[in-house]
């Protein structure tokens, strides 16, 4: 062979190697701080990291192999409620938390079959059951200092010795017997642990607490709405638009006295910035639902905040859906990355609203730079950079006594509080949406402890194309849709990104996919028992080996669309897997009884006569 | 013949008192449609739909409209569950309802249950 020839070649590698790269890189320049920086292999709070990207660097399973996905071995936990959190792995151990009634499980992952190590039970008060809106579920929960942390229906925070299975403490944060209860994943940066209310339906007085991880007592407590003193907002209290400065405007943009039923429950998700100190989470919809009843912004319900994760102290707010009509909450995750903007880099959050759009706000200034629809709405024609506000569609208001037809999205949002996951190697962002609007008619209805303070009358129908769901791809930067995958039900599915390009999430009729991060393709599908509307996540057992695994049983919000054909009925199994479905012992190298004894290998029919 | 059946009624209603509704009890207003209709205004009121739904199929409360009661289904009952509650957490009644009233419930319930 010629030298030149040699060259040629060498320079048709380099270039093909170049060409590959392209064709790999980051399709917005979009990237992530993943503080803590766990572990590769474990999974240790609900979203993975502080910045809520649900990113695994896990790598084993792959495009070449992720076809060959199998069940390992899977966990029944016998509660029939929506399952909506993720497990957590924590060394060889795996850790999983019911839905009301709230029970916790050790699994050992060391053993075949992962047994379970212990179990607690906390017993919370079955008077919660009828005071949780939208199911009685469990949306995550937290691992620190030993402890295992989460919230139970009946509003109590507690904390479970992760060797002995035993109460460490238990705090009452609220008074269920009112109506507010606890349904939202603890979150947990250094000693503190945040935990916030539910209630938005129930004319509940919305909170976010920090507690101390050591011993449960509140180190401090903000209201959503009221005077400034209770909602800590002080001088270092800096809106971007001018709308929210002012003085207890958490007060003032209510009818007198009407904040303290006005809800606003932070509900959703928590994230962190460690350069900013500053944590992130969202508020719930004003309450009662009726917003003739209510004039004015009703400040801080459907708001995201900025607050300095030590004091508590609000750094910023933005209101996504002032005055709130059609009960769109701001509960969704707001996740946390650095993207390329006008010739520099800037920290920004992403936050799949209810309301139909998609922002991506300075996490530093809570300035709005993108707010772009990313499903089917048409309450609000855009959002008005200049001013933050919505620009409504006036045939959307609602009318007491009167229907209003077909306002989309429904009270569901075009996405609910099922987490996206963002991937720094694509730079884009994953979530599963709905596409579906409603006839809306109000109803006053008044304030009874206990009781809902709602007043909705509701029909929901599916939106444009027939599609209930679809699974998207979003680039944050530009504000639109790279691909999206429509799916028969909603798409309520939290999602996993890996550093492998791969994609999970799980659909409501029961099938969960791998899909291409950069085009979609689905990859792989297995149908399993109930519908998944949890979170899935990725890990490395004992054995080194990279597993998958999410919960399923339907339920939760998704139940406004229980009456559609093809929703499944409810179940309660955790799915684990693998390549092959290979693990500690099981398959074919399970040969062995727990008891010691030598398993039957099957004989193939017709073998014995041979 | 109307005033009459109006009459049966509150005497009917004079003759009890809320520990006196036993699970056997007739509903004092059955079948009265003026009393299914007093009935459906307060389950607006007093916020019901907002745990059984507009139209009682449920939500985050059972259905009013199938054949499967927690509490048991007969007039008493259900007249029981409206005015003590129960332990998973629907609210008593009797401190905020009327006798009159919890049972004019009782008959709205019935007559979507019958539909």
């Amino acid at each position: 062979m010629a030298l030149r020839e040699v060259l040629l070649g060498a320079s048709l590698i380099y270039a093909t190697v170049i060409s590959t790269a392209a064709e790999m890189g980051s399709v917005t320049g979009a990237t992530a701080n993943m503080a803590p920086g766990d572990e590769p292999g474990q999974w240790t709070r609900q979203a993975r990291d502080y910045a809520n990207t649900r990113y695994s660097p896990l790598t084993q399973i792959s495009h070449k192999n992720v076809a060959q996905l199998r069940i390992a071995w899977t966990f029944s936990d016998g509660q029939m409620y929506g399952h909506e959190g993720a497990p957590l792995v924590v060394g060889d151990t795996m850790y999983v938390v019911t839905p009301f009634p709230n029970i916790a499980y050790a699994l050992d992952l060391t053993k075949p079959g992962a047994p379970i190590k212990w179990v607690f039970q906390p017993n919370p008060d079955p008077r919660a059951i009828g005071e949780a809106c939208c199911d009685k579920v469990l949306r995550g929960w937290a691992y620190a200092d030993g402890k295992l942390i989460y919230n139970l229906l009946d509003d109590h925070t507690v904390a479970v010795d992760v060797q002995t299975g035993k109460e460490v403490w238990r705090v009452k944060l609220d008074e269920v017997a009112n109506g507010p209860t606890m349904t939202q994943a603890a979150f947990v940066v250094g000693n503190k642990v945040y935990v916030g209310n539910s209630g938005g339906e129930m004319g509940s007085t919305g909170w976010l607490a920090a507690l101390d991880v050591k011993d449960g007592h509140i180190i401090w407590k903000a209201q959503s709405n009221g005077p400034d003193q209770g909602a800590l907002i002080g001088p270092g209290f800096k809106p971007f638009y001018s709308w929210m400065v002012g003085k207890d405007l958490g007060e003032t943009s209510w009818p007198k006295d009407m904040w303290k039923q006005g809800a606003s429950s932070p509900w959703g998700w928590v994230s962190y910035d460690p350069d900013l100190n500053t944590i992130y989470y969202g508020t719930s919809n004003p309450g009662p639902r009726v917003p003739s009843q209510r004039p004015g912004l009703n400040l801080w319900s459907s708001a995201v905040f900025a607050r300095d994760a030590d004091t508590g102290m609000a750094k910023w707010a933005y209101q996504f859906t002032p005055h709130d009509e059609w009960d769109y909450d701001g509960i969704n995750e707001n996740v946390l990355i650095e993207i390329p903007w006008k010739g520099a880099r800037r920290k920004v959050l992403v936050h799949f609203d209810r309301n139909g759009f998609a922002y991506t706000i300075d996490r530093v200034s809570g300035e709005v730079l993108v707010a772009e629809p990313f499903g089917y709405e048409n309450w609000a024609n855009k959002i008005d950079l200049a001013t933050g506000m919505p620009v409504i569609n006036a045939d959307k208001h609602p009318i007491v006594e009167q229907k209003v037809e077909d306002i989309c999205p429904p009270d569901v949002g075009v996405k609910n509080w099922q987490p996206s996951a963002f991937s720094p190697r694509t730079g884009l962002l994953y979530a599963s949406i709905y596409n579906s609007c409603m006839d809306l008619t109000d109803h006053e209805v008044k304030y009874i402890p206990g009781a809902p303070y709602d007043g909705m009358e509701m029909e929901r129908h599916v939106g444009p194309g027939g599609n209930w769901g679809e699974f998207i791809a979003w680039d944050p930067v530009k504000g639109r849709k790279v691909w999206g995958i429509k799916e028969d039900l909603y798409g309520m599915s939290g999602v996993l990104t890996t550093a492998s390009d791969l994609v999970f999430y799980g659909t409501l009729d029961g099938w969960f996919r791998a899909v291409d991060a950069r085009s979609g393709k689905v990859l792989w599908s297995q149908k399993v028992g109930s519908g998944i509307m949890s979170q899935p996540i990725a890990f490395l057992g004992p054995d080194k080996r990279e597993y998958i695994a999410v919960y399923t049983g339907v339920g939760g919000g998704s139940a406004v669309i229980r009456h559609v054909k093809g929703y499944p009925p409810g179940g309660n199994t955790l799915y684990v897997f693998s390549v092959d479905g290979a693990g500690i012992g099981t398959g074919t190298t399970q040969l062995q009884t727990q008891a010691g004894a030598a398993a039957p290998v099957s004989t193939p029919p017709g073998a014995a006569h041979e | 013949m109307r005033a009459l059946a109006a009459l049966m009624a509150i005497m009917a209603l004079a003759s009890f008192a809320f520990g006196q509704v036993t699970p056997d009890s007739v509903n004092p207003l059955q079948g009265s449609a003026e009393a299914a209709a007093a009935g459906k205004v307060l389950f607006g009121k007093m916020n019901c739909a907002g745990c059984h739904g507009y139209d009682l199929t449920g939500g985050m409360g059972p259905d009013l409209t199938d054949n499967s009661w927690l509490y048991g289904g007969k007039p008493g009952e259900i007249f029981h569950t409206i005015s003590e509650g129960t332990p998973r957490g629907m609210p008593s009644w009797k401190g905020q309802l009327t006798l009159e009233q919890i049972w004019q419930l009782v008959t709205f319930i019935q007559s979507k249950h019958a539909s």
